[in-house]
């Protein structure tokens, strides 16, 4: 590595803490007062971040926010256009775009009652075979003709087929694609998912990605590589309350800051996790995960870890801090007990 | 008769003579001593090695500034960050800093810029222009097909998931490591069906050209390809991206490093910029070699170190530089 000091000419400033806790639980409770009290303090919640090594660490600490009505956010979750509903959608504009996408006509097909693998598979090669010619280079576009084609079809195919025509004219901007495709599949949504109201929102957000483009090809590219980040069924809504509390994993804390920064479950077999302990490349980039959690601070860092955590895989009972802290005592870090 | 002066464009090494105080902006003042020093390194490979909070951003935003008031066009200027959103921030910053030319550089992610240049080149490498970008989901529902198109669902030995296989070919390919070599590392027990592991892999390739998808490593990778293999479009790029600048460079991965080597090739003005103490990407193929080994891939680099901090209080940097000295936990 190259050797390097950081240093600030900023004077003062407080003495990172280590906090030990009995079990889980209790860390969790100490989190939400230590948070409660900052806030008194008048640190705003939007100054404070809890950060973990992996995404399911925090669900105890997520009940005790709830029950105190602190509001929060979590990243490092599920994204947004990995949901299923965005993907649907998103599928409908992709055959639109690419006729040869088989993966997405066989999404797409799948969604029409009663039609199951194999009237799609029929379907899909007779969109293939007849209608598309892979090999005619440059005008790979299907034209007005090739959506007007579905009239031996089940009569619910036909139905998508003359929503997808309409929607496919290269007059009507993908805004409005999407308000036509969006109104075919809301039933759909409806039907699948039970929990389509908050659903529904990420599909608004869907469509008001839509307005900023004016053409389908750089708007398919921009959510295959660029995607919002998280989804709103994952993320836990705050609420017409503004002020929030991030909850993230390290890995998408990178590049952030806050005043206060909370390091949970900085145990050892969590934080290394069980499986880095074995290899020394890996033990390595979980120190450096480490060191990327502690410089996210800028006023206030505390670390926690809870001691008697059942592993079940191993069989083991974790209490040890983690080995990245252990044994660092004042005049660097100091000694803190939760009773 | 009166003697010819042939007019030749100027070299691009010509630019440093332009004298501090014809420029607009004051660096020297705005700038701490290695911030400055970075900022007005111009010609030739340099590894900028920016710890946590050392102004990171700042530093590459003034300059993209500094080059452009040398007279460097925008658009031979290309910035690669880790996200859209960073390179965007950074032209914003550096439009206001200067002045709305700064916008107008190419800035990017890898993969947008591979995209770009594909979707212009596609011919070249028997692809539409139209193709379809697969993520990683889409990646594995077709691997999975395909693997069941083969049977191989269905034989009495267990065969990887299409999610180990995906994760297989993804790594195989960012890591330029071999399946087999993969495979004894994290999939011992899979080692003995390597052939059929490799059958699936050719199929899926075949796949995707069939159908005009692309994976996210098929953009690097088939940049990668058509970089190689035409020496035109090698050089035209090379000559367009004069100076190209790439940003948390810890995080980068085997062929991102190769395609800053092919990009550069004609003139080696690069800047890299990161932490070797921040990469925490390798599970996603990067590797901290990559910025540790700059200096011998591009032999006449100059490192440069930012180590004055503007976030945190001395005691957290206090636990930080610790935390970082400690090597006294090796694997068991």
């Amino acid at each position: 590595m190259y050797y390097k000091e950081l240093y600030t000419t900023r004077p003062g400033g407080q003495l990172p803490q280590l906090v030990r806790a009995e079990n889980e639980n209790m860390q969790s409770r100490y989190v939400v007062q230590k948070i409660l009290q900052l806030r008194e303090e008048g640190v705003e919640l939007h100054d404070i971040a809890v950060l973990f090594r992996s995404s399911f660490l925090s669900f105890d600490l997520e009940i005790e926010l709830t029950k105190a009505n602190i509001p929060f956010m979590k990243f490092g979750g599920f994204k947004f256009i990995e949901t299923a509903h965005v993907k649907d959608v998103v599928a409908y504009f992709r055959v639109l775009d690419n006729p040869r996408d088989v993966v997405s006509w066989n999404r797409i097909l799948l969604l029409i009652e009663g039609v199951g693998p194999r009237t799609a598979e029929k379907i899909i090669d007779d969109i293939l075979k007849k209608r598309v010619q892979p090999d005619d280079g440059n005008s790979a576009l299907p034209t007005t003709r090739f959506w007007q084609e579905y009239h031996n079809y089940p009569e619910q195919v036909q139905t998508l087929f003359h929503v997808l025509g309409q929607a496919a004219r290269p007059s009507v901007p993908p805004a409005e694609k999407a308000q036509q495709i969006l109104q075919y599949y809301a039933p759909i949504l409806k039907a699948r998912y039970d929990d389509h109201q908050k659903r529904r929102k990420d599909l608004e957000m869907f469509q008001n990605i839509t307005e900023r483009y004016r053409e389908l090809g750089p708007l398919l590219t921009d959510l295959a590589l660029e995607p919002p980040n998280e989804s709103i069924v994952d993320v836990e809504s705050p609420g017409p309350e503004t002020e929030y509390l991030t909850l993230s994993t390290i890995h998408s804390a990178k590049g952030l800051e806050w005043h206060t920064v909370f390091i949970i479950y900085a145990l050892e077999g969590r934080f290394p996790t069980m499986r880095a302990v074995a290899s020394d490349e890996e033990l390595e980039e979980e120190q450096r995960l480490m060191y990327v959690a502690c410089t996210r601070a800028k006023e206030n860092l505390i670390i926690t870890y809870p001691m008697n955590i059942y592993d079940r895989e191993s069989g083991m009972i974790l209490t040890k801090p983690s080995r990245f802290i252990e044994g660092i005592d004042e005049p660097l870090l100091e000694p803190w007990v939760v009773e | 008769m009166a003697k010819k002066f042939t007019l030749q464009p100027l070299p691009t090494d010509h630019l440093h003579l332009i004298q501090p105080q014809h420029l607009k902006i004051n660096y020297r003042q705005e700038l701490n001593p290695a911030q400055y020093e970075a900022v007005t390194s111009v010609n030739g490979p340099h590894l900028i090695i920016a710890g946590a909070g050392t102004g990171k951003t700042r530093t590459i935003v003034y300059r993209v500034s500094y080059l452009i008031e040398l007279g460097v066009k925008p658009s031979a200027i290309l910035l690669l960050t880790f996200t859209r959103k960073a390179a965007f921030e950074m032209m914003r910053r550096a439009a206001v800093l200067l002045d709305g030319r700064c916008e107008q550089i190419a800035g990017g992610t890898f993969h947008s810029f591979a995209n770009n240049i594909l979707r212009k080149y596609a011919g070249l490498i028997g692809y539409d222009a139209n193709f379809t970008i697969l993520d990683q989901t889409d990646a594995e529902d077709v691997i999975n097909l395909i693997r069941t198109r083969l049977k191989f669902d269905t034989k009495e030995k267990r065969f990887p998931r299409k999610e180990a296989l995906y994760d297989l070919y993804s790594r195989s390919i960012n890591t330029l490591t071999t399946l087999k070599d993969l495979l004894a590392l994290d999939y011992p027990n899979y080692l003995e069906q390597e052939a059929d592991i490799h059958a699936v892999h050719a199929a899926y390739v075949q796949y995707k050209r069939q159908h005009n998808l692309m994976d996210y490593d098929d953009l690097l990778l088939n940049l990668t390809v058509l970089l190689k293999q035409h020496e035109a479009v090698r050089a035209a790029l090379s000559d367009k991206y004069k100076y190209i600048m790439v940003d948390e460079y810890q995080d980068t991965n085997r062929m991102q490093a190769e395609l800053v080597k092919l990009l550069t090739f004609k003139h080696q003005n690069v800047m890299v910029v990161g932490d070797d103490a921040q990469c925490i990407y390798s599970f996603r193929g990067s590797t901290i070699r990559n910025i540790l080994e700059f200096p011998q891939e591009y032999p006449g680099c100059r490192v440069i170190k930012l180590e004055e901090n503007y976030r945190s209080t001395q005691p957290i940097l206090n636990l930080a530089n610790e935390i970082l000295k400690r090597t006294s936990f090796n694997a068991k």
